[in-house]
Formats: C-alpha cells, sequence, structure tokens
C-alpha cells in the first residue's frame, strides 16, 4: 500500500508558475523532524515516504502545496477523452483553453486534477448557477470520466494532482486523525461532521456523504470558503490518518441508542421537552383523570 | 395501632399490632402518624409537575451516586488505553478518560451514565413547567411568597449544579463552556480577575476546576438542593395546596384524596413512570456522547458548540448582544457582563419579586388558597406570556447556528432575526395574550347568559331557523341565564354536562364486560339508587350555587 | 369544624368497625370525608376480577422485564468495536434501557392501575389551619420575646452588645478568610503574557525570540502553507512553566494565516510590519482565542477572508486586521509579530519577534 506512494509528477507541471514565489528550504529537513508526542508514529511509513520524496524533481520543491502522491495513470487517451468531456459541459464557463470566462467561471489553468476531482466528483461542478458558494448535488459523470476531466486539466498547467492509491489510513492512525481533526477540521466542519454556517450565508458542508478521496483532495486543494492544508504542514500520512478517523467514525454504531444525529445538546433539548416532557404529561393526565 | 389492633382489647394480639405498640410506646405516634395518613392532596394534574422534579431529583442521586464509583475528576494526565480505538493513545485527562471507561469498560455503565444525564435534563424542565403552573394560577400569592422564592433558588442552583455536572467529563464541548464561564468570571467589574483566578486556580484552565466542580457537584449543591426541597416541601405541608375553584371548594379547606392508600398508590406509582421514562431515554436516545467529541483542548473547537438546554438562554442572550464595550476611567466593562452576568440577575430579581409587586399593584393583602384560571388576570397571564416569547427567543438564538445551518439561513440574519424578535415579540405576545384572555372570558358570560349551544336547529314557525341553546342553570323570563360566573371552567359541549356520557359507563378495555344476569341486575339496582342520591344531591347544591365562593372577593 | 368534633370515648371507640374508626379518625383530624365508595359494591363480579388480572399484569410484566434484564445484561455482547466488525454492541443498552423501562413502567402503572381501578374512589375535605395567630398569641409571644431580651440585659448593656458584635463577625469571617484565603490566586501577569514572550536562555539561536511551532513540535516553516492555507500553531516552549508548555497553555493557540495573491491587510497603527515579510505581508498570525469569550475563532474563510468564532457568531476581517465586524465581539483578535530565522542547517522557521503587544483572550477590567 505504501509502494503506491510514489511520485513521478512529471515536467508537464514546468509550465505553470505558482501563484506565490516561496523560498526553497528543503522539505526533507522538516520531514525528518517531525514528531508526535504521545501519538505511535509509523516509522516505517515515513521511511518510505523520505525515500519517496528524495526522489522527486527539483521542480516539485518549488511546489509547497503539491501532493505527495499523484495519480500516474494517466495516458494520452484520457486526457483526450476528459478534454471532449470539457468541451460538452465546461467550455461555456471555463473557456476554450481553461483560462475562465468573466462572470462565468474562474480560469482552471494549474488549478490540477485534485480540485477537478472534487469539484466534479461532489456534484458541485458543472455548476447550476452562479454564485460563490456551490452545493453538494449527484455527480454527472462517472468516476472514470471525472478522472478523464482530471487528467485533461492537470495536462494544461499542471496543479495538484489527484493522489494515487489509497487515501485512508489504517485503524492504528484513527485516534492520531481524531486529533489533528479536531485541531483543524472540527471548528467548521463540527466534530460529528455536521458542518456549520459561516458568515454571511456562506457555510462548511456536512462531511457524512463524503468519500475518502473527497475529504483528501478537499484538504489538498481548499475549495471555495475552506483553507488549503499543505502536505507540508499536514503531511500525507496525516491527511490518509484524517481520513481514516471521518470515515471510521462515521460507520461506527451509536452505541447509547439512537444518536439523535449526534447533533448534542439541541437535539438533546427537542428530545427532552418532546418526548420525555410529553410522555410524562399524558402519564399525569392520565393519572390525574377521573376514573368511572 | 391503627388498622391492625383488634378491637375490645387494648392489648394486640397480631404481629402487626405487636410492632405498632413498640414503636407507639417510644415515639408516641398514633396521633401524629394518623395525621399524616390523612393528608389530602389535591387530584387535578397540574399538581403533580413538582413532582417530576423532586422524582427526577431522587433519580439523579440515586444514579450519580453509582458513577461517583467510577469517575476520577482528576485534571492529570493519561494516555488513553481503553476499549475504545478511536482515542487509543491519545493523552487526556483522567476525568475524560474514566467517562470513556464507565462509557465503554463498565458493563452497564452507559445506560447510567445516560439516564443520569437525562434526568438532569428533566430536572430542570420540571422545575421550569412547574413554576409556570405556579405563575399562571396564582398559586405564589400570599400566603405562599416565600415558596416562590425557594423555587427560584432551586432553578438557580439546579442550574449551576446542572452546569457542574456537564463539565466534570472535561470533553471539548464542556470544556469550551467552561472556557466561556472563565471569561464571564473575567468580565465582571473590578473583582472580575480575582473571582477568575480563585475559582480556577490560577490561569484557566488550572489543573484544579474538575475537582472542586466535582465537590460542588456530588456534595454542596446537592446537599444545598435537598435542604431546600426539603424546605419546599415543609411549607407545602404546613400550608397545604392550593386548589381550583369549583363547587364545594373553599378557601378555607383542601379537596382530594388522602395519603394512605390511594395517593400513595398514585405518587409511588408515578415515581416509577417517571424513572421508566428517564430509564427509556437511557437506553433509546444517546446523550452527551463525549468519546465523539474528544478530550478538552484549548486551541481546538467544534463548530455547533451548546451547552445543555437550560443554559441555552445565556448562549442565546451573548449571540445576540451587540458589540458595545464600555470604557470607564480607563477600565475595561467586557459585552460579556450584561447578557451573562446582568441579564440573568434581573430576570431572577423580576420572578423573585413579581408575587411583592403584582399585591402591591392590586392592593392585595389577603391570603389566597384558590387558584384563579389564567383567563381571569389577563394582565398577570399576558405578563407570563411576554416572559416565556423572550425566553423562548434567547433559547432559540442558542442554537441559531443549527437553525441556520438546517433552513440554509444566514447566520447574521439569524443574529438581527433574534435582535428585532427580543425587542418586538414580548410586546406582541403581551397583547395577544391579553385579547385571548378577554375573548375567553367572554365567551364564558355568553354561555352562562345563553346557554350551551346543542347542535340542534329549530325551524320556527314563522321561517326563522334558530339554535336551541340548552341554559345551564335557572333563566329569567327572557330565557337569560342568572348563573353569575364563579372562577370556574363553565360547561362548554353538551357531553360536559352528562348529556352524552351516560352515568352506566361500559367497562372493559378491548370488549365489553358481561356480568351473568343476575349479578347484572343487581349491579343495576346498585346503579339506579346512586343516580337517584346523585340527583337529589344535586338539586340541593344547585339551591346552594353562587354562593360557593364567599370566601374570595 | 375540627374543633368542635367530639371524639367518642374509648368504650364507644372499640364497639366500631375499623372503617368507622377510620372516618371518627380523619374527622378529629379535620379530614371530612365526603364521598366514599367502593369501585365494586358487588365482590366478585367479572368486571373486578378483570381489573385484579389487569394490575396484576402490569406488576407481572415488571417482574418478566427485570428478568429479562439481569440475562440482558449478562448474556448480550456490549464491547465496543471498530466498524467492519459485527456492531451488535449497540444493541446492550437500548436493551437494558427498554426492560428497565418496562421494568419500572409495570411497577409504576401496576401501582396507579391498582389506585384508580380497584381502590375505593373519595372524595376528601381537609381543613385548613392557616388562620393567622390570634391575638392573644401575638400578645404572650411579644411578651415572652420581650422579658427573654430584657433578661439578657442586651439593650442596656450596650458593651456586651458591641462586643458580641464583634464575636460574632469575627466568627462568621475567621472561616470565610480561611477558605478564600487559601483559593485566591493574584492575576498578576498571566492574562497579559504568553508564552511568546522571548526567552534568552531557550532560544539563543534566534536571539531568544520563541520558534512557532505545529502541536506535535515541528517548526513552522514560511514554505509550510500554501496560499489561503492556515495553521494552528504554539510557541515552542518545551520546558513546563506553570504546568503548562507552549502547546498546552491555553493562552498561546495562533491562528498563521498565509494570505492569498492580491489580498493585503491594512494594519493597526503601529503593527504593519508584525506580518512576514514585513514589507508586504503573506503570512500574517493572529491569538486564536476570542477576544469575547476566549473560544477559539478559526473558522477562516480563504477567499473572503472572514474569521468566524462558533460560540457566538463574532466575525473578524481578516485584512482589517482581524477587525470584529458583526457579533458581540468588540476588540480585534491580537496580532503576533512574526519573523523567521534561519536555522545553523539552513532550514528557516517562524519565530514570534515579541510577545502579542495587547493581553489575549477576553476582556477584563483593567485591561489596558
Amino acid at each position: 500500500m505504501k509502494d503506491d506512494f510514489d511520485d513521478p509528477l512529471t515536467s508537464a507541471d514546468l509550465g505553470f508558475e505558482p501563484a506565490v514565489p516561496v523560498t526553497g528550504a528543503d522539505p526533507q529537513a522538516k520531514r525528518n523532524s517531525r514528531r508526535r508526542g504521545g501519538l505511535r508514529r509509523k516509522l516505517t511509513a515515513g521511511a518510505i515516504l523520505t525515500g519517496a520524496l528524495v526522489g522527486m524533481g527539483g521542480a516539485y520543491t518549488l511546489f509547497a502545496g503539491t501532493s505527495g502522491a499523484a495519480d500516474s495513470t494517466s495516458s494520452a487517451s484520457d486526457i483526450a477523452a476528459g478534454r471532449q468531456l470539457y468541451e460538452v459541459s465546461c467550455i461555456t464557463c471555463h473557456g476554450a483553453n481553461l483560462q475562465g470566462v468573466k462572470n462565468r467561471g474562474v480560469s482552471l489553468l494549474g488549478v490540477g486534477g485534485a480540485a477537478v476531482y472534487f469539484q466534479v466528483s461532489t456534484g458541485r461542478m458543472p455548476a447550476t448557477g452562479q454564485g460563490s458558494e456551490q452545493y453538494r448535488k449527484t455527480a454527472k459523470f462517472t468516476d472514470q470520466q471525472i478522472r478523464q476531466l482530471a487528467a485533461f486539466v492537470q495536462s494544461k498547467g499542471g496543479g495538484v494532482n489527484i493522489p494515487a492509491g489509497t487515501v485512508r489510513g489504517t485503524d492504528a492512525d484513527i485516534a492520531e486523525g481524531g486529533n489533528l481533526f479536531r485541531l483543524n477540521c472540527a471548528s467548521c466542519h463540527g466534530t460529528t461532521f455536521k458542518g456549520a454556517p459561516l458568515t454571511a450565508g456562506k457555510s462548511a458542508p456536512s462531511l457524512n456523504a463524503s468519500t475518502d478521496l473527497q475529504i483528501y483532495t478537499a484538504m489538498l486543494t481548499g475549495p471555495e470558503s475552506m483553507p488549503i492544508f499543505s502536505d507540508n504542514e499536514i503531511t500525507p500520512d496525516e491527511k490518509r490518518a484524517i481520513v481514516a478517523y471521518i470515515q471510521t467514525i462515521k460507520a461506527s454504531d451509536d452505541p447509547g441508542g439512537s444518536g439523535i444525529d449526534r447533533i448534542g445538546p439541541v437535539s438533546e433539548a427537542i428530545v427532552i421537552w418532546v418526548a420525555g416532557i410529553g410522555a410524562i404529561m399524558i402519564a399525569i393526565l392520565w393519572i390525574g383523570a377521573k376514573t368511572q | 395501632m391503627t388498622s391492625g389492633t383488634p378491637r375490645r382489647s387494648d392489648q394486640p394480639r397480631t404481629p402487626q399490632g405487636k410492632v405498632g405498640k413498640f414503636f407507639d410506646e417510644r415515639l408516641t405516634l398514633a396521633g401524629p402518624m394518623r395525621k399524616q395518613l390523612n393528608k389530602v392532596f389535591p387530584d387535578h394534574w397540574s399538581f403533580m409537575m413538582g413532582e417530576i422534579a423532586l422524582y427526577s431529583f431522587i433519580i439523579l442521586l440515586l444514579t450519580g451516586t453509582y458513577l461517583t464509583f467510577f469517575f476520577d475528576p482528576s485534571m492529570a494526565e493519561v494516555v488513553y488505553h481503553g476499549r475504545y480505538v478511536p482515542m487509543r493513545g491519545i493523552t487526556m485527562s483522567k476525568a475524560y478518560a474514566s467517562t470513556l471507561d464507565i462509557s465503554f469498560d463498565v458493563r452497564g455503565g452507559l445506560i447510567v451514565r445516560q439516564i443520569h444525564h437525562w434526568a438532569a435534563l428533566m430536572f430542570l424542565a420540571a422545575m421550569l413547567i412547574h413554576m409556570f403552573r405556579v405563575f399562571f394560577t396564582g398559586a405564589f400569592r400570599k400566603p405562599r411568597e416565600l415558596n416562590w422564592l425557594i423555587g427560584l433558588g432551586l432553578i438557580a442552583l439546579g442550574i449551576i449544579e446542572g452546569f457542574a455536572g456537564y463539565s466534570l467529563p472535561d470533553d471539548l464541548l464542556s470544556g469550551t463552556g467552561l472556557r466561556i464561564a472563565d471569561a464571564i468570571m473575567l468580565s465582571i467589574p473590578i473583582i472580575g480577575t480575582w473571582v477568575a483566578f480563585l475559582i480556577f486556580g490560577g490561569p484557566f484552565p488550572g489543573d484544579v476546576i474538575i475537582g472542586r466542580f466535582y465537590i460542588a457537584h456530588v456534595l454542596l449543591i446537592p446537599a444545598i438542593l435537598a435542604a431546600l426541597i426539603g424546605a419546599h416541601l415543609a411549607l407545602v405541608v404546613r400550608q397545604k395546596h392550593t386548589q381550583f375553584p369549583q363547587a364545594g371548594h373553599t378557601e378555607h379547606q383542601v379537596s382530594g384524596e388522602r395519603v394512605y392508600p390511594l395517593y400513595a398508590a398514585k405518587a409511588g406509582g408515578f415515581f416509577f413512570i417517571v424513572f421508566g421514562v428517564l430509564a427509556a431515554l437511557g437506553g433509546l436516545a444517546q446523550i452527551n456522547p463525549v468519546w465523539l467529541y474528544g478530550p478538552y483542548n484549548p486551541a481546538q473547537v467544534s463548530s455547533g458548540s451548546q451547552p445543555d438546554w437550560y443554559m441555552m438562554f445565556l448562549d442565546g442572550s451573548t449571540r445576540l448582544m451587540p458589540s458595545w464595550e464600555i470604557r470607564l476611567w480607563g477600565y475595561d466593562l467586557p459585552p460579556l457582563f450584561w447578557p451573562t452576568v446582568v441579564l440573568p440577575g434581573i430576570m431572577f430579581t423580576l420572578a423573585g419579586i413579581y408575587p411583592f409587586l403584582e399585591a402591591k399593584m392590586t392592593r392585595d393583602t389577603k391570603p389566597h388558597n384558590l387558584l384563579q384560571r389564567p383567563r381571569d388576570v389577563p394582565v398577570r397571564t399576558s405578563l407570563g406570556a411576554m416572559a416565556i416569547t423572550f425566553y423562548m427567543v434567547l433559547f432559540l438564538s442558542g442554537g441559531n447556528d443549527l437553525i441556520a445551518h438546517a433552513f440554509d439561513i444566514s447566520l447574521n440574519a439569524m443574529t438581527w432575526g433574534g435582535r428585532i424578535a427580543l425587542i418586538t415579540l414580548p410586546p406582541l405576545a403581551y397583547l395577544l395574550t391579553y385579547r385571548v384572555c378577554l375573548g375567553l372570558q367572554r365567551h364564558d358570560r355568553e354561555v352562562l347568559e345563553h346557554g350551551l349551544e346543542t347542535g340542534i336547529i329549530k325551524l320556527l314557525p314563522h321561517g326563522e331557523f334558530i339554535e336551541v341553546h340548552q341554559p345551564l342553570g335557572p333563566t329569567d323570563e327572557h330565557g337569560h341565564g342568572q348563573l353569575s360566573y364563579a372562577g370556574t371552567p363553565v360547561p362548554k359541549r353538551m357531553s360536559q354536562l352528562g348529556a352524552a356520557s351516560p352515568l352506566k359507563h361500559i367497562r372493559g378495555f378491548f370488549y365489553p364486560v358481561k356480568e351473568k344476569p343476575e349479578i347484572q341486575a343487581q349491579l343495576d339496582e346498585l346503579e339506579a339508587a346512586e343516580v337517584q342520591e346523585r340527583d337529589t344531591q344535586h338539586v340541593l347544591e344547585g339551591s346552594a350555587a353562587g354562593s360557593t365562593h364567599t370566601g374570595e372577593d | 369544624m375540627s374543633n368542635e368534633f367530639e371524639v367518642p370515648s374509648e368504650e364507644e371507640l372499640r364497639e366500631m368497625t375499623p372503617e368507622q374508626l377510620m372516618i371518627v379518625g380523619a374527622e378529629a383530624d379535620g379530614v371530612h370525608i365526603m364521598h366514599r365508595r367502593d369501585r365494586f359494591p358487588l365482590r366478585g363480579t367479572k368486571a373486578e376480577k378483570r381489573a385484579e388480572r389487569g394490575v396484576a399484569a402490569a406488576f407481572t410484566l415488571a417482574a418478566l422485564a427485570g428478568v429479562g434484564f439481569i440475562v440482558a445484561f449478562c448474556a448480550m455482547p456490549w464491547h465496543w468495536h471498530l466498524p467492519g466488525t459485527p456492531q451488535n454492541f449497540r444493541f446492550f443498552n437500548i436493551a437494558l434501557g427498554v426492560l428497565l423501562a418496562l421494568m419500572l413502567l409495570g411497577m409504576g402503572v401496576g401501582l396507579v392501575l391498582w389506585a384508580k381501578w380497584l381502590m375505593p374512589e373519595e372524595e376528601v375535605i381537609q381543613d385548613r389551619h392557616d388562620d393567622p395567630s390570634s391575638e392573644e398569641d401575638k400578645i404572650m409571644t411579644e411578651g415572652t420575646l420581650i422579658t427573654g431580651l430584657a433578661d439578657t440585659g442586651l439593650p442596656r448593656r450596650s458593651l456586651i452588645l458591641r462586643s458580641l458584635g464583634l464575636a460574632g463577625g469575627a466568627i462568621a469571617t475567621v472561616p470565610l478568610v480561611a477558605l478564600v484565603g487559601g483559593m485566591i490566586k493574584k492575576p498578576g501577569n498571566d492574562l497579559v503574557e504568553t508564552l511568546f514572550k522571548p526567552n534568552k536562555k531557550l532560544f539563543p539561536e534566534s536571539g531568544g525570540r520563541v520558534p512557532i511551532v505545529y502541536d506535535d513540535w515541528r517548526r513552522v516553516s514560511p514554505d509550510d502553507l500554501e496560499p489561503g492555507g492556515i495553521a494552528t500553531v504554539f510557541p515552542g516552549v518545551h520546558a513546563e512553566i506553570d504546568g503548562v508548555n507552549g502547546v498546552t497553555s491555553a493562552s498561546s493557540p495562533t491562528l498563521l494565516i498565509r494570505l492569498r495573491p492580491g489580498q493585503t491587510v491594512e494594519a493597526r497603527k503601529g503593527q504593519a510590519s508584525f506580518g512576514w515579510p514585513a514589507h508586504k505581508p503573506e503570512y500574517v498570525a493572529f491569538s486564536k482565542i476570542c477576544t469575547h469569550a476566549g473560544c477559539p475563532a478559526s473558522l477562516y474563510e480563504q477567499q473572503t477572508t472572514r474569521l468566524l468564532c462558533p460560540c457566538h457568531q463574532s466575525q473578524f476581517e481578516v485584512l482589517k486586521d482581524a477587525k470584529p465586524v458583526f457579533g458581540p465581539a468588540t476588540r480585534s483578535l491580537p496580532k503576533l509579530p512574526l519573523d523567521v530565522v534561519t536555522a545553523a542547517d539552513g532550514a528557516q522557521y517562524f519565530v514570534a519577534r515579541s510577545d502579542y503587544v495587547e493581553p489575549i483572550g477576553p476582556g477584563f477590567w483593567n485591561r489596558k
């Protein structure tokens, strides 16, 4: 599994200039100094990761936000198929050369395959209308088509690509993932993944329907209001741990009866006033009623 | 001593009699005990709401004692190695770890924890509805103002007790609440920082607060609560219950059922019913799943963080508060101070002085044992509706982020909506309630004057259709009823006059019971005699109608 | 009324039936049984038997549910397991709750049914004895109180009165002082200082300036974050000071934001150089502790640069140096002055040039 963790990101990205120039520090130094107090670290995974990173080209180091894992399977035919899909469904808003259309859609040059995967697989794209915020819908394309679209966009200016291989950590990572989730994600998505309103009508979506790869690509690309969590800040291993935590908790049953939607004190308030007080009021009326 | 003592002898022969004699010779019980057994309780349903709170409190003591066997109120850090895999290896306080252990490593511990928490929510909810009943029926009036004050003290202490308990697991949700509590203390003018440092033993969070809250939660506050509940009940026994006005009910008596055996059986049964409902909630509905929230960490927070329902009105008032900060001579009065310290202070003070204020405004110095129907006191009822509306706006604003999320409304709009509603809705509620009270009063008078609508339409000889009205009592030459309103419910349907419910009812739940013919004949005879007796009684009572409530002014 | 009631003689009482005795006893207590009716005046009717069976059924249900509870408690699987393995533990709590509820409700309903179906119905009136105290009583009690007070001589012996007052005051105050005195903590500098305060001993390499770290003590490098990225960062102080270190201290969580291209901060006076690079800040760091009630304000919208606090929904505009623009907060989030230091091995990392220049977190009285 960890062997998938390879990044043969090719010179395709050389055409893309990062939006903000960054100083070229060696990422290896930082990675080697990583420790996570009190948590079990997967040293072997770290070693493999380091090895994989050593093999990267210099262009990659310019790319602070590039995923440590990238899809290596995109072939010329995929790109061609992606182009066809693009020309049918995306071209009106994003332009023939992905340069964007004013007041319609942003430029897709350099956004990368991961962003395409997130936006299209969650049904946010193609958008139904203009608006700063798009909501989750049923995806319009199959997974294969989405990957073809992503390959096509990736071929135009590079960017962060869809990570290859598994994006979910193992059971041993769950606890660490939980801690990272609470530190970085829970402030918006909530400890039970319900999402939350943001300012002035915007909102952080629920993660209930999110797949592993959608969560992973969202962290990588920071769609809409969401901040970007680069691989230097939250390593791919840590991202996989976060995915493992979210998906495990979502799949786990509630040990204490109905989870009442895991909303917390508000749903508990409704239950105590409606079911609790309601049931007892019925009992009171029955006890107080005159028997014939 | 009582029933077990055989007659015609002063020497008990039965074992019960001997036990009775043993205790009576030592405690002189015969007289006082009979008096207590004969105490009369009203049997109206609305008198049982306080009991829900009392029973919830007992259930809280029972389940809470169990929880102390396993809970460790320590903020010392441990690494979790329990059964809940998603927390294994996480550093957390012993308080949080032992809460996880109660939930996952103690067989049956989770249900007790859940019943305890549901009982806490029920305790406060029951106190609130009990307070509403007392308020809207005027039961707080002289001589019961002291008990009203004790009740308010119970609610205030109950809120503090609940908050302390909610904080104990040291999870991310309650820790966030604790941090806000620290900020509230800091916001108090002049002494704020000293108060916060005194309670937390230093800067937030320190390492003593869970231990201090624990001893307050399991010993100090429950002891005061128990003492106040004792005083509350002692006053009820001393002053006896109020009762609704009704034929035969006067200011100088209380009617209902005696403790032994009827009321004891019903109240005992009701205790088990309350416990049963809480057990069902504890089994079926998960409450405060701290394992989903994680251990407290001051750098972490979850969106949608709310306190338990009884604190939500304070959260709401804090959210609605505009960003007003006052600088006084170089000192700071933070915006948090007003909605969390001043506002509840005002709310409890107003509630506390209300009985005295009402007596002063209405120049009413008489003691009252008969209740009032809310419609008959429109000003008080409307004030109550206004207060409840105010509270509801605050309460809903405490969850306004969830409402915004669920209905896709802008958070900013929810905040503004709450601010506007807080100012506009209470007066509207006052006006509306006032109108409704007057309308209900008018309808009562109308029925008394014109009688009940029977639903029977009559065609008069000259072609006019009229509905036949059934007068409730004697009428004058114009057919107008002569009964005056006496503060009691006025029958509004024919069935309430007994027109549709024959005395000879059918027993049986799924199918009627058929007695043997000879037994049925005997039963019919008995019932006929009873009906006759009742009718005679009605005639007697009818002549006395109108003069029943001379005790009331 | 009860005062007028004359209790029959012992001889008469001994002749009475228990029910008569009950009625007489109640009358003696001022309790008048106005109406009392056996619900089944004829014994052994079908209806009575059915009522009896109904009550017994409720009690039997309670007993059976109790047995069921014990069986479920002992036999049902209850250990939590990861998803993927059978999740049968979830039935345990439900079964316990339902069986416990059935047991308790069976008992409760049985008792109430017993009272409602089988016990004689009654309507009873009890006299209140809440007449005001009689004038005689009031006068005599007043006299007793006055005489007692006179006996103590307090009204004239003002020396005793005053010294007693002092003694009483002392006895009331001493426990309070002892208790509160033991608990009192001088606020000191805890509210105005954080662990970002420079420390030359601990961090000689950076000239005492505290390195900024993630919660796993990794140092934060300027190329860690993407534009539009955020991170919760802490002062890299490993040493425990008053029981907390840089990562566990409640006052130190800080939100490091890397702005997107084109986003520029209008800095507050004197804080223009707090970001990094100082001339054209791309990185800014604000205290994560909300200035309203102390929750971590961390719902950052990277495109609209709004920062929301989830507790009371204060909103801060990062481009206006985290000035509050909506909700109850009145103060901007304190800004951490940033700098970047190159380590001996060439790695660059963020440091705090100084501590926050204003107190972090919620307001308090003597906040400057």
